[in-house]
Order: structure tokens, then sequence, then C-alpha cells
């Protein structure tokens, strides 16, 4: 590989000092305050690896891992399912093309303490439209205020139904981008809709599906307001994710230290998570390199 | 006309004119919509409009729910430099560890004193002092009294107005029923986001949580009956079936728009429930002091639940000596009686005794009965939020019927006694 010369580190170098000064830097000394016992009062005691022990025994972070780590699966993958089959959808046959779509990007379009707010409404189980509409059906309410499940399915779906655009663009893009001749020579070889897609259309959006996978990963792990505006991790803390945990620890307890070590924890996760994916977009990028 | 930049620009400066030019200062409060109202409101006067006057300056509010004034005060108390002149916070929510944020009012009393500081009881101070740091001034009591909707009442054919804790059970259960249209009533609501609410409720069986010498007692029979009833209730549909999400604003819209029949909250949400403006039922909600189950003898009242609301300095203040001549107009004594007439809880014994008081507080009398044997959520400590926190979700398994009342309380024992001061 050939080395940078001085001009070009220089030329990197702005985008390096504001990684460095908002991204590196904080990381270090939230660090730092995951070691040690601290809170308004200023004082920081050291207290080594004190708040990884109270954290790791903690039944309700372990609780809040689970939540965070099943709603998260079927965000993502309910995500690229849905995004990837509104994909094909568009860029196949669609009449009203462009009305389509920008009803699909919508919900991107609308503030999420709006979004919740408005389900929350809708879904109330005295009062609630859509709850009645359910009832008279007969597929029952969503038990969502009582039943931990039920509470989790529908911050799910209120993810899926928000973030759903950003994986259809993404997805979408890719698809027109593929050369039509791939596709009509594969029609010609006697390929038909599954073939083209499984051999010619999937392998060729498949950076852009990574990349859609990786992005609603990690922020997909930072889920919030959903569960916070939804239930604020009730009943029993039994619906709270790691985000609301770390929320409720730094900001009603005030405990800063186990605030910070939960934070470097999550970070740490989505790291795991994100790992075989830039192990894999490396290799790809510097195979010819 | 063409619309410019430098057009509007010039615009907005001469609307500011009249501002600028008298060098008007800007004071920020923050704190509960609630303040605003009983501060600003209609009914009794504005306390701060002599103020304002007299100071050449203008006040802006920002009002927040319960928990969030807080964490916004917090995190604005802990930065080298605010914006925020005068906080309001409730005792339960603070503690030795958010001293240091504020200032000690101490010397500020002594070199400036209030007026009339002997009418609010030592015990409302105390609730907001600190390793002998005075943090707030005392304004605002919400003690709980018990509501009920007369007309869904006569609805329902109850005549009778429960004068016993027993009472109350019996006809949160006659209240709870399902109209011909399919809308639901619940008997009895309650807020479900801290304690607050169900103390109430372990009181009147004469059980507590947390006792002023930080023993825990929940655990005790009394207090583990009246979570058996908390989960029969829910069970049986007495609560809204969706209780678990409810803060004191949706106890409050419940309410208003007839959808339970029976609650405990602030006397002062009087106002709120029988104003035509915001409820469904103007002028149809009584307000009584809430009772003892009968077998606990004593004056057949629960030791109401009340909470201390203190008006605070941060650190960081831009000008502490302004802060303070604002709060010491706002507690002074005929401001007091201005709040009450709006709906605030006085923390000055002598408002209850203005004719004005009486005449437009209905519910004066029965707050000042209850006043005296009032107690604290819970004593403070710095762990105090940790410890609401583990015995809500303890009583709510109890309810959701994850666990058995007694073992649930048990288990809170063994959570929330190594958070207790020693």
């Amino acid at each position: 590989m050939k080395r940078a010369r001085r001009s070009e580190l220089a030329l990197l170098a702005p985008a390096h000092m504001l990684l460095l000064a908002f991204i590196v830097l904080p990381a270090i000394y939230v660090g730092w305050m995951s070691l040690t016992k601290t809170s308004f009062e200023g004082s920081a005691a050291f207290v080594g690896f004190a708040n990884y022990a109270t954290l790791f025994g903690d039944a309700v972070f372990w609780r809040a891992a689970w939540n965070t780590f099943w709603v998260v699966n079927a965000v993502v993958y309910g995500e690229m399912l849905l995004g990837l089959g509104l994909a094909l959808l568009a860029a196949g046959w669609m009449p009203w093309r462009r009305v389509l779509i920008a009803c699909l990007i919508a919900p991107y379009a609308i503030n999420e303490v709006s979004a919740v707010a408005m389900w929350r409404y809708v879904l109330e189980p005295d009062v609630g439209m859509v709850s009645w509409l359910l009832v008279r059906i007969g597929i029952g309410q969503l038990d969502w205020t009582a039943d931990p499940t039920d509470a989790l399915t529908l911050a799910a779906i209120l993810s899926i139904w928000t973030h759903t655009p950003f994986t259809f663009l993404i997805l979408y893009a890719a698809l027109r981008a593929v050369p039509q001749e791939l596709t009509e020579a594969a029609v010609v070889d006697g390929a038909r809709g599954w073939a083209v897609f499984r051999h010619v259309l999937l392998p060729s959006i498949m950076p852009a599906l990574l990349v859609a996978l990786l992005f609603r990963y990690i922020i997909a792990m930072r889920i919030f307001a959903e569960i916070w505006l939804l239930t604020e991790g009730g009943p029993a803390r039994l619906t709270e994710v790691l985000a609301v945990y770390l929320y409720r620890t730094a900001f009603r307890y005030h405990e800063f230290g186990l605030a910070s070590a939960t934070g470097l924890t999550m970070m740490l996760l989505s790291l795991a998570i994100a790992a075989p994916y830039l192990v894999h977009v490396y290799r790809r990028m510097f195979r010819h390199a | 006309m063409n619309t410019t930049r430098r057009g509007l620009m010039a615009g907005a400066t001469l609307l500011a004119m009249p501002a600028i030019a008298q060098g008007q200062k800007r004071v920020t409060i923050m704190s509960h919509a609630v303040h605003q109202r009983v501060v600003t409101g209609a009914k009794g006067g504005d306390s701060t409009a002599a103020w304002r006057e007299k100071n050449n300056a203008s006040i802006e509010w920002l009002t927040f729910g319960v928990e969030a004034v807080h964490e916004r005060v917090y995190r604005e108390a802990a930065l080298a430099q605010g914006s925020v002149d005068v906080a309001f916070l409730l005792e339960r929510y603070g503690g030795p560890h958010i001293a240091p944020l504020f200032e000690d009012l101490g010397p500020l009393m002594a070199a400036d004193p209030l007026e009339a500081p002997d009418e609010i009881s030592p015990s409302m101070f105390a609730a907001h002092t600190y390793r002998g740091r005075s943090i707030g001034v005392p304004y605002r009591h919400a003690t709980h009294g018990f509501f009920w909707n007369k007309a869904l009442f006569e609805e329902r054919g109850v005549s009778a107005v429960p004068t016993t804790f027993e009472q109350i059970a019996e006809t949160a259960e006659k209240m709870t029923f399902t109209r011909g249209d399919g809308s639901r009533l619940a008997g009895y609501a309650t807020s479900m986001d801290d304690p607050s609410g169900i103390m109430d409720i372990i009181r009147a069986h004469g059980g507590d949580f947390i006792t002023r010498d930080y023993k825990y007692v929940a655990d005790a029979p009394e207090a583990v009956r009246a979570v058996t009833l908390l989960r029969d209730w829910y069970r049986k549909g007495v609560l809204p079936r969706n209780m678990m999400t409810f803060k004191t604003e949706e106890v409050i819209t419940t309410m208003q728009q007839g959808r339970a029949a029976m609650t405990n909250q602030p006397f002062g949400r009087y106002e709120n429930y029988n104003d035509p403006k915001q409820s469904k039922f103007p002028g149809q909600f009584g307000v009584a002091p809430l009772p003892a189950l009968s077998t606990l003898g004593g004056n057949g009242l629960v030791p109401a639940k009340t909470s201390v609301w203190a008006m605070a300095i941060p650190r960081n203040a831009p000008d502490k000596k302004l802060s303070w001549s604002l709060i010491k107009e706002i507690s002074s004594p005929q401001n007091t009686i201005r709040a009450a007439v709006n709906g605030n809880g006085p923390v000055r014994m002598s408002a209850y005794d203005d004719p004005r008081v009486k005449e437009l507080a209905p519910y004066s009398e029965a707050e000042r009965r209850v006043l005296p044997t009032a107690m604290l959520v819970v004593p403070g400590f710095e762990q105090a939020a940790r410890a609401m926190d583990i015995f809500m979700e303890e009583v709510q398994k109890a309810m959701l019927g994850q666990a058995e009342p007694a073992a649930a309380m048990k288990a809170a024992r063994g959570r929330i006694e190594p958070l207790l001061p020693t």
C-alpha cells in the first residue's frame, strides 16, 4: 500500500481533529468516569471496576440488555424485510411511483415524540380508535400498558414504522443502480423472478444492504424515545432497554459513574455487533489494494 | 412590497426598542406549570406584578412535568454559567447530593429576612435542608384529599359520600361498570409513577413505606393488605386498565373526562376538576379528607401524603440578589393568599383565615384539618429516588400477579435496606 504524504496527512488532519475532539476525548472521559463514584457534588472518587460489578450484578440491567437484544433484532430485520420489499416494488412496476415513494418516506419526516404520542393515543385501551378497531375485527387489543411483551412489540412496530424509510431509500437507490443489462442477460439465460433476485439483484445490492444493516443496528441499539414515551420502562421496569436504564441512572439517580459504565458497555456491545460487518467491508474494499 | 432580510432585522429592532430603551431585566423561572398558574392566576391576581414594575423586569416561565423539571434544573445548575434565576424543587427529588448545586439561603435570609418566616412550618424548611444547608423557601404544599365525581355517583345511584376506607372500597367496586354504549368507568384512579398516589392507600390501612428514622416497614401486614387490595382492584377493573402508565397528568385527564369516579390528589386540583374550560363535569367534584379504615381508630383520617415545593436559587444564577428579592416577594403573606385563591396549597397557616381564601377555595378548611398530621412520601436521603423506584417496581409486580404481595414487599426490603442511611 502507498504511504501517505505529509501534505495528504495535513489535509486529513481537520477531520481527525474533529473526531478526536468530539468522539475520542469524550469517550476517554466517560471511560474515566466509569471508574469513579461521582454525582453533582463534583468530587470523583476512584472506585476501580466497582461500577461494572454493580452493573453486571443488577438483574434490571440484564433484563434491559435482553429487551434491547430482542427489540433491536426485531426492528432491524423487520425493517430490512419491509424496506427491501418496498424497494423491489418501487424499483419494479409501480403506478404513481413518485406519490407512493413520498408517502413511504413520510414517517421519516415525523418527529419521534409526535409519532409516539400519536400511536399512544390511537392505541389507548379505553378510547383509542385503533384499539377499538382491533377489537371490532376480532384481533383483540394490544395490551401495551400492562403486558411487557405487547409493550415491546408496540415499541418495535413503532420503530419500524418510523425508520423503514431510511432502509427503503438506501436499498431503492442501490436497486436503481443495478445495470439493467445484468437482469436482461439473466432473463435471456432463462432465469425467472426469484432466480434473478437471488443471483443478480441481491449480490449487487449486498454492500448497500450491509451498510443499511450496520447503521440501523448501531442506531437501534440506542432505542429510547419509543420506550420512554410509551411506558418509561414500566410496568415494574419490565420493558426497560439499555438507553432507558442509562438515562434513569444518570438523570434520576444522579449516579454518573454507573451511567458511564452503562454507556461504555453499550458502546462495546455496538462495536461487537458492528465488528464482523466492518471487517467484511474492509476486506472487500482493500482486497485489490 | 419586497420583504428583505435587512428590512426584517430593522423591524425586529424597532419592536425591541421599548424594552432596550427601558433596560428591562429578564428573569427566568423553571418550574411545573402549576406554579405559573398559582403565581400568576387571574382569580387571586398576579403575585409578581408589583415586583416586575418595581424592578423593571419581565419573567419568563419554563415549565415541565414533575420529573422533567428536576432533571433540567439539576443539569442547568451543574453548568459553569446558568440562566435560571429561580427554580421550584420538590423535596422527594432532592437529597444531600444535589444541595451543592443551589445557593445556601441562610446568609441571604440573615441579611434580608423573609416577611414573617415563623408562619412557615420548620418541618417544611427542614424538607429542603441538607447537612445544614438550606436551599429552598417552601412555597406550595401538595397535600392529598379524597375526590369524587357527584354526577357519576348519581348516575350509579350512590347517595352517600364514603366516610371510612371500607366504604371507599365498597363504592369503588360499585362505581366500576360498563355503560350500554361500551364506555367503561373505573371506580378509582391514582398515579403510579412514584409512590405518592398509593401511599395514601397504604397509610389508610395503617401501613407505611420508610419511617422518619429510615426503617423499611412496607412488608408489615398493614401495608401488604393495602397492596393486596390494589392487586384485587386492578384484576377486577376497579383501577383503569392502563393505570400502570398513569402519572399525575393522566389522573387529572381521566377524572376530568369522567372515566374514573374517585381519586386521591392534592386539594388544589379542585380547581382543575371543577373548571368548565378543562372539565366535562364542572362543579360536580367534591373533596374531603381521605378517611382511614374504621378499625384503626384515632380521628378516622389518613395521615395525608404531602409534598413540599420550594423556591431555590441555582448556584450559577446570574443575579442572586434579584432572585432572592423575587422569592421574598412571591412568598410574602399577601401573595401567599393570592396564590391560595388561585389553587395553591399555602405554606402559611394565616392564609386559611383569609375570607377570600375561605370563599374562593372552598376546600381550604378540609385541607387545614389534615395538615397537622400530613406526612411526606419518604424522608429525604441520597438514594430516595432509587428506593421509590424499587418499591413501585415490586408493587407493580404484585398488581400484575407476578409475585404475591407479601413476597414482593419482602423482596423490596432486601433491595431497599442497603440504600437507607444508617
